[in-house]
């Protein structure tokens, strides 16, 4: 913990640190303090924004750990550095990849959370490189913690093995991302193709082989994969099944016929999700970004919007 | 002040005012027979002409008549005919050949020579006109001074030259009872004019007097449009060398110009469909200040301009046909003025050829006579020039016969390393001077405004044209030009259009003269020739030596030994040199030379020494040297202003040809290489690195009663760091100059180790990388010194330069190793965070090859094809530099497709890719100067600290996904997302609104002064207040910074209308 000179730090958080101090405090105090450096700015505008929110904090408490695993595997390879937006009614994380070509949306909602607890909206950086680090260090079934007091710089992890053996704190220092929330407008799609993820993984990786783009055409009677390349051409065609529960059934629900074009190279990264659900969803429309949508059961879930190609010549 | 107005076909030129002050002064009346004609030549050309009643050489037939072009000192322009001199050429003589041969020999020659001419244009009776046998010495080798047999054939016409060496080597020339021996040719590859200028001792812009008697005026039937055209004998002039009153300069007239063109949106001019409608002109006489004759030809009506006469064409007429007017008026201005150097910018490959295109498309028969024949027309030839000191280029050779054409351009390219060669950073540069940047398609607006609109543009076009003026004086190009072309002896216009090699080859020949005169009575005639180099080997040879550097940071000064001119030095004092070289040791045998006549080289190679045969190249390095010596002598003892130019450039040229001796002999491709003289130097030069680094460590030790055992800690080619361990600047100074006799005693003259510099402190990187302060005086510091560090290369980002740059000297002149470290994480974090200008991020490449010769891809060669498809007529062509910075791309999108234009990056506000700044330009240079200062842990603090968590990430206008995303709305306090962009604030921040508002409104307050200020200083630099900035200067951080400011005042406006209509 850094120490922070006394000029920075706001009247009422010294007489905090004092107290503290005096009573013996935990290591909080360190937190409070170096919290008054962080909103500097605002200390000169005679307010320091660590004293007034001194009481109130994060924290999100998953059993099935491993979904967190699995949801930062899905976005990290397009994503360098994100910021989680935190508030009572969940988790939101949405960013363009670095290329500004596609877009990541995740939501995960409060009720999925084994206890949950945001007290003012909290907007917290994080580099995802050293997150997926250090959540590797969290075995398949430990429950994660995320903490994180209001305004600190650094976000806490803390695995606990099921049968509360073994307790792990990671602390992670936070980053200052300054950067624009997304949005992508509510749109009706002429088709929503409902498929299990599997085998939609299974087909842009065979089909990546051929081309750098994915032909997507959708009709009534089925879907169909298309792909060009110099060693020949590829085509899979998914007939619509007739069951309507299975997780493995290939569902259209179609207002017109739809035939996209997409990079391979983004499909690829999306298909990371896979994991996270037995079905895939793909809503399309012309002109309009493709979403692909994995649910997380009971938890939230994960959409990435890709723009069609629109000539070849052009990309 | 003149302001013609124009109405009828070029009534602007028919004003005598105007013309008074464009033609030169009258010359006085001239008496050849009892005058001597003086001036100082500056083109020297030949012709093909018919031969004149009295004087010597062919009558018959036509014949080579060389032409001098000059001025003499009361600025009048001289055409001088020199007759009588006829090309030659020398073969092997075999030794069946006898006298007796020598006309049967003569007769197969010329008839072969008749048969193999398609057409005989001169109606030439004899191609051959001379055979005769001289004892000459080939240079290459040593040959105990023996001379041989040569034949030196002479001909009718240089061109006749190439042919007859073929034909005589391919055996074609039959001579009864000889046969066809082989024939080896010499010198038949050396130019006419210089072959002229070597046997008549002239070099380069010397002055020429013709004495009274031997020379006559012509009066009738004049061929150029020089004041006075004479003729002379070649025989019978007169050459002054350069020296005392013979070295000044006559008042040359300079003409720089500029055109304007009217492009169409978005295609770079054409000629054969944009007109010209601007042509700026300044004429400056050598010598003085101003330019007396500032004129702008204009299309339609223009505003006056103050000092400069304004020649307008066309309001009612057909504007086809003013065009024509106006390029036909300028081409008249230029016979007028009659200038003896044509300058501007780029205008070998721009300015000239879309003159001479322009009024080709417009069929004006007029135009092209721009040179000083009255029947020659300027054509347009490609080119291709390739030398190693500058690559390949496309050029355009523009014949403009009598006149140099001295394209700045050019001149910076060769002498120049820089970041960019546009006019604008050019004149940055050198004059500190930003220039104001109208781009080519916002011209076509200003032409088509009213008078006030192209009188801005004329303003532009005249400045392009001043600023050439400015920077030849600034840079003293033509004086440096002229000593170069004086010293080395050849036309002032082939030191721009030929590579170094000329330079030396010129001088070749002419030392063979003063080594004849000296050596005649000794010797016999002793005679060399050079043989015609048909490309030896590509072995290559082992370079200089570098001594392994003892990296680090030292605190403690360190004396620098250099050796003077170690090249010619080594060559001077081992007598190396063509003339003196033995193939091997059985050569010396064969000669009978004893052990002490001749030397081993390093390398292994044999070379007689001086007292058997002195060599050649030693020969001319001394006269070099010592000409040099005087030079600078002379340049102590001199007062006028204008002759201490002359001096400065003249010693500088013997300091480039004297070093440009040992490159020609190792240059493969060259006239004359030879790598035995080559490697040895070179082998030599290791020794005595070597060398001195054991004597150094030997006798300053401790044991020898010093304070410190010294150490060499670095050495390179012709230098050697020493670290003597004591404390003080003054005592290595000490130690330094008494090293540097001690070893200099232990060298053959003339080889000089000397005491420079001292450094400290002094950070050594790596080899060929070091930095340290630069002392030549014990109490302050000359410089900070760097060598091979970022600081001074151009393939990387000005920010890197720069930051560097700022570290060393926080580390060395403020010796704050710490500060330095803060200042290096302050910069990163700005990196990161978006607030680096991004004017410092562009890097510039020069596209010098098509893509598809290109062998990897390349990042500027991707964007320049990415620009053009744009738009064609802003993109980069090839030779220009290309400006690019790198943007974020998709993991794993290789380097060169994130290469983006600086202007489309700021304007669609595109996502840097800061970590490539970090990781591929700042890191390395970064660890390698904080390395030796911080050891192992520079990279993570450096580059992983804390300063590296705070980032700004920006969204990008363009792209695939732009046009599908909306911007959540959040709050202006705490950032978080809220639902509607009406409000400002989330809740929690509602409380602070007024605080908020009122920092907010701060921002905004700072960007407004901020742009004024900018918008000020581009108003200042266009010269007008009154007027909108149309300046687009992509070399100018100002505009970029200008640029941003302006997109982030929108972006802020908009953040203080979300907290509505204040009110009460």
């Amino acid at each position: 913990m850094r120490s922070v000179p006394a000029r920075f730090v706001c009247e009422p958080c010294r007489k905090r640190a004092k107290t503290c101090r005096q009573s013996g405090a935990d290591n909080t105090t360190g937190k409070e303090r170096s919290r008054c450096d962080s909103s500097l700015i605002l200390y000169t505008a005679s307010v320091c924004r660590g004293y007034r929110n001194l009481a109130k904090m994060f924290e999100a408490r998953l059993v099935k750990g491993s979904l967190l695993k699995n949801v930062l595997d899905a976005i990290k390879d397009l994503l360098k550095q994100a910021s989680w937006d935190c508030a009572d009614s969940g988790i939101q994380l949405q960013a363009m990849d670095n290329s500004h070509v596609s877009l990541v949306s995740v939501s995960l909602k409060a009720e999925g959370f084994d206890k949950y607890r945001c007290d003012r909206n909290l907007i917290m950086g994080m580099d995802l490189g050293s997150m997926s680090k250090i959540l590797k260090c969290a075995a398949n079934d430990d429950i994660v913690t995320m903490k994180a007091q209001d305004n600190a710089d650094t976000v806490t992890f803390m695995f606990e093995s099921p049968n509360q053996e073994k307790v792990s704190d990671y602390e992670m220092k936070l980053m200052n991302l300054d950067q624009e929330h997304l949005g992508i407008p509510e749109t009706q799609y002429a088709c929503v193709v409902k498929m299990p993820s599997s085998e939609f993984a299974r087909i842009c990786r065979d089909l990546s082989n051929f081309g750098e783009s994915i032909c997507i055409a959708c009709t009534k009677e089925g879907i169909k994969f298309y792909a060009a390349g110099d060693i020949g051409t590829a085509n899979i065609k998914l007939a619509q099944t007739s069951s309507v529960d299975k997780e493995d059934a290939v569902l259209i629900d179609l207002q017109e016929p739809v035939t996209l074009t997409f990079s391979c190279h983004y499909l690829n990264m999306f298909i990371k999700a896979t994991p996270l659900s037995p079905q895939v969803s793909l809503s399309m429309s012309p002109d309009v970004p493709l979403v692909v949508e994995y649910t997380i059961p009971d938890l939230g879930h994960i959409q990435y919007f890709l723009a069609p190609k629109i000539d070849e010549s052009d990309s | 002040m003149l302001y013609t107005d124009t109405n009828s076909k070029g009534a602007g030129v028919d004003d005598e005012d105007g013309e008074g002050a464009w033609v030169r002064p009258p010359p006085p009346p001239v008496a050849p027979k009892q005058q001597s004609l003086i001036f100082q030549q500056i083109e020297i050309d030949h012709y093909i002409g018919s031969p004149r009643a009295g004087m010597p050489g062919q009558q018959t037939g036509r014949v080579p008549v060389t032409r001098m072009f000059g001025v003499n000192d009361a600025g009048n322009s001289v055409c001088c005919h020199v007759h009588g001199f006829s090309p030659y050429f020398y073969v092997t003589c075999p030794a069946t050949l006898k006298d007796s041969h020598l006309a049967d020999f003569k007769h197969a020659l010329n008839r072969a020579l008749m048969d193999d001419m398609k057409s005989n244009r001169e109606r030439i009776s004899d191609a051959v006109l001379a055979v005769e046998v001289v004892q000459r010495e080939s240079i290459y080798g040593f040959h105990d001074n023996q001379s041989a047999r040569f034949l030196r054939l002479t001909l009718a016409l240089p061109r006749l030259i190439a042919a007859a060496k073929r034909l005589l080597g391919e055996g074609k020339v039959f001579v009864a009872n000889l046969g066809t021996p082989v024939y080896e040719a010499y010198e038949s590859n050396i130019d006419f004019e210089i072959r002229f200028m070597v046997d008549t001792h002239l070099v380069g812009c010397c002055w020429v007097e013709l004495p009274a008697g031997s020379w006559s005026v012509r009066t009738h039937d004049p061929q150029t449009r020089c004041q006075l055209e004479v003729d002379v004998a070649w025989n019978k002039f007169r050459v002054h060398e350069p020296e005392g009153e013979w070295a000044r300069v006559a008042p040359f007239r300079i003409l720089s110009f500029d055109i304007e063109c009217a492009g169409r949106k978005g295609i770079f001019p054409e000629a054969e469909k944009d007109p010209v409608i601007q042509i700026a002109a300044m004429v400056i006489r050598q010598g003085e200040a101003e330019p007396f004759v500032r004129t702008i030809f204009t299309l339609k009506e223009c505003a006056p301009i103050v000092g400069t006469q304004v020649l307008c064409f066309g309001r009612e007429l057909d504007m086809l046909e003013v065009s024509v007017f106006l390029c036909q008026s300028w081409s008249r201005f230029v016979r007028l003025t009659d200038p003896d150097i044509i300058t501007g910018y780029n205008i070998n490959n721009f300015d000239l050829p879309y003159l001479l295109n322009r009024a080709n498309a417009l069929k004006s028969s007029v135009f092209p006579f721009l040179g000083r024949m009255k029947d020659a027309r300027s054509i347009i030839r490609d080119s291709m020039l390739q030398s190693k000191q500058m690559g390949r280029r496309e050029n355009k050779n523009i014949n403009i016969e009598g006149r140099c054409q001295f394209d700045l351009l050019m001149v910076l390219l060769r002498d120049y390393k820089l970041r960019s060669y546009t006019l604008n950073s050019v004149s940055y540069h050198f004059l500190q001077e930003q220039k104001e940047d109208v781009h080519h398609s916002i011209i076509s607006d200003l032409q088509a405004g009213n008078p006030q609109t192209r009188r801005r543009l004329a303003v532009y076009c005249l400045k392009d044209a001043l600023l050439p003026l400015r920077l030849l004086d600034k840079l003293m190009c033509i004086i440096n030009y002229m000593e170069m072309a004086r010293v080395t002896g050849v036309p002032l216009s082939y030191l721009l259009t030929r590579g170094q090699q000329i330079k030396v080859v010129s001088q070749l020949p002419e030392e063979e003269k003063p080594l004849k005169l000296g050596q005649e009575i000794i010797a016999g005639e002793q005679n060399l020739i050079l043989p015609v180099n048909k490309g030896t080997g590509d072995d290559e040879f082992e370079g200089a030596t570098v001594i392994e550097p003892h990296k680090g940071y030292y605190s403690l000064p360190i004396a620098t030994l250099d050796f003077s001119s170690l090249y010619p030095s080594i060559m001077m004092a081992h007598n190396l040199c063509y003339t003196s070289l033995l193939s091997g040791p059985h050569k010396a045998q064969e000669y009978g030379l004893s052990p002490e006549d001749f030397i081993k080289t390093p390398s292994g190679n044999y070379f007689v020494k001086s007292h058997k045969r002195k060599g050649l190249l030693p020969e001319i390095l001394e006269s070099l040297l010592s000409a040099r010596k005087k030079a600078k002598n002379d340049l102590k003892n001199e007062t006028d202003p204008l002759r201490m130019k002359v001096l400065d450039g003249r010693q500088l040229a013997l300091k480039i040809s004297a070093n440009s001796v040992y490159g020609f002999t190792g240059a493969q491709v060259g006239k004359l290489p030879c790598l035995e003289i080559s490697q040895s130097v070179t082998s030599f030069g290791r020794t005595m690195i070597a060398f001195t680094k054991e004597q150094v460590e030997e006798k300053y030790t401790i044991a020898n009663g010093y304070s410190h055992n010294a150490k060499v800690i670095y050495g390179d080619t012709d230098s050697v760091m020493v670290l003597f361990g004591v404390e003080t600047v003054a005592e290595a100074m000490a130690m330094g100059n008494e090293a540097a006799s001690y070893v200099t005693e232990k060298f053959v003259k003339p080889i000089k180790l000397e005491f420079e510099k001292v450094y400290f402190p002094y950070l050594l990187i790596n080899k060929k990388r070091y930095a340290g302060l630069y002392f030549t005086r014990a109490d302050r510091h000359d410089k900070m010194d760097c060598k091979g560090i970022e600081t001074v290369r151009r393939d990387n980002a000005p920010l890197v330069a720069n930051l560097i740059n700022t570290c060393l000297q926080k580390i060395l002149i403020e010796r704050n190793p710490t500060g330095a470290v803060d200042y290096a994480k302050q910069v990163i974090s700005d990196l990161l965070c978006n607030r680096i200008d991004i004017s410092q991020l562009v890097i510039t490449k020069e596209l010098t090859k098509l893509e598809k010769d290109y062998a990897a891809k390349q990042a500027h060669v991707e964007l320049a094809n990415k620009m053009k498809k744009r738009d064609a007529g802003t993109a980069p062509k090839l030779g220009d530099r290309v400006p690019y910075v790198i943007v974020a791309g998709a993991k794993g999108t290789p380097a060169y497709e994130k290469a983006e234009d600086p202007i489309y990056v700021l304007e669609n506000n595109l996502p840097l890719d800061y970590e490539y700044y970090l990781c591929n330009q700042l890191s390395k240079p970064l660890l390698r100067i904080f390395e030796p200062i911080l050891g192992e842990k520079a990279e993570s603090q450096l580059l992983k600290g804390d300063h590296t968590r705070s980032r700004i990430i920006t969204h990008s206008k363009v792209g695939a996904m732009a046009k599908f995303i909306t911007k959540k709305a959040s709050c202006i306090g705490c950032k978080v997302p809220i639902p509607s962009s009406s409000e400002a604030l989330c809740k929690h921040c509602k409380s602070r609104e007024s605080e908020v508002y009122i920092k907010q409104t701060n921002i905004l307050g700072k960007m407004e002064q901020k742009f004024s200020e900018l918008w000020t200083q581009c108003q200042k630099c266009q010269g007008s207040i009154h007027e909108e900035v149309i300046c687009t200067s992509r070399d100018c951080p100002i505009f970029y910074m200008r640029r941003k400011v302006q997109l982030e005042l929108v972006d802020q406006e908009k953040i203080l209308q979300r907290f509505g209509v204040p009110s009460w």
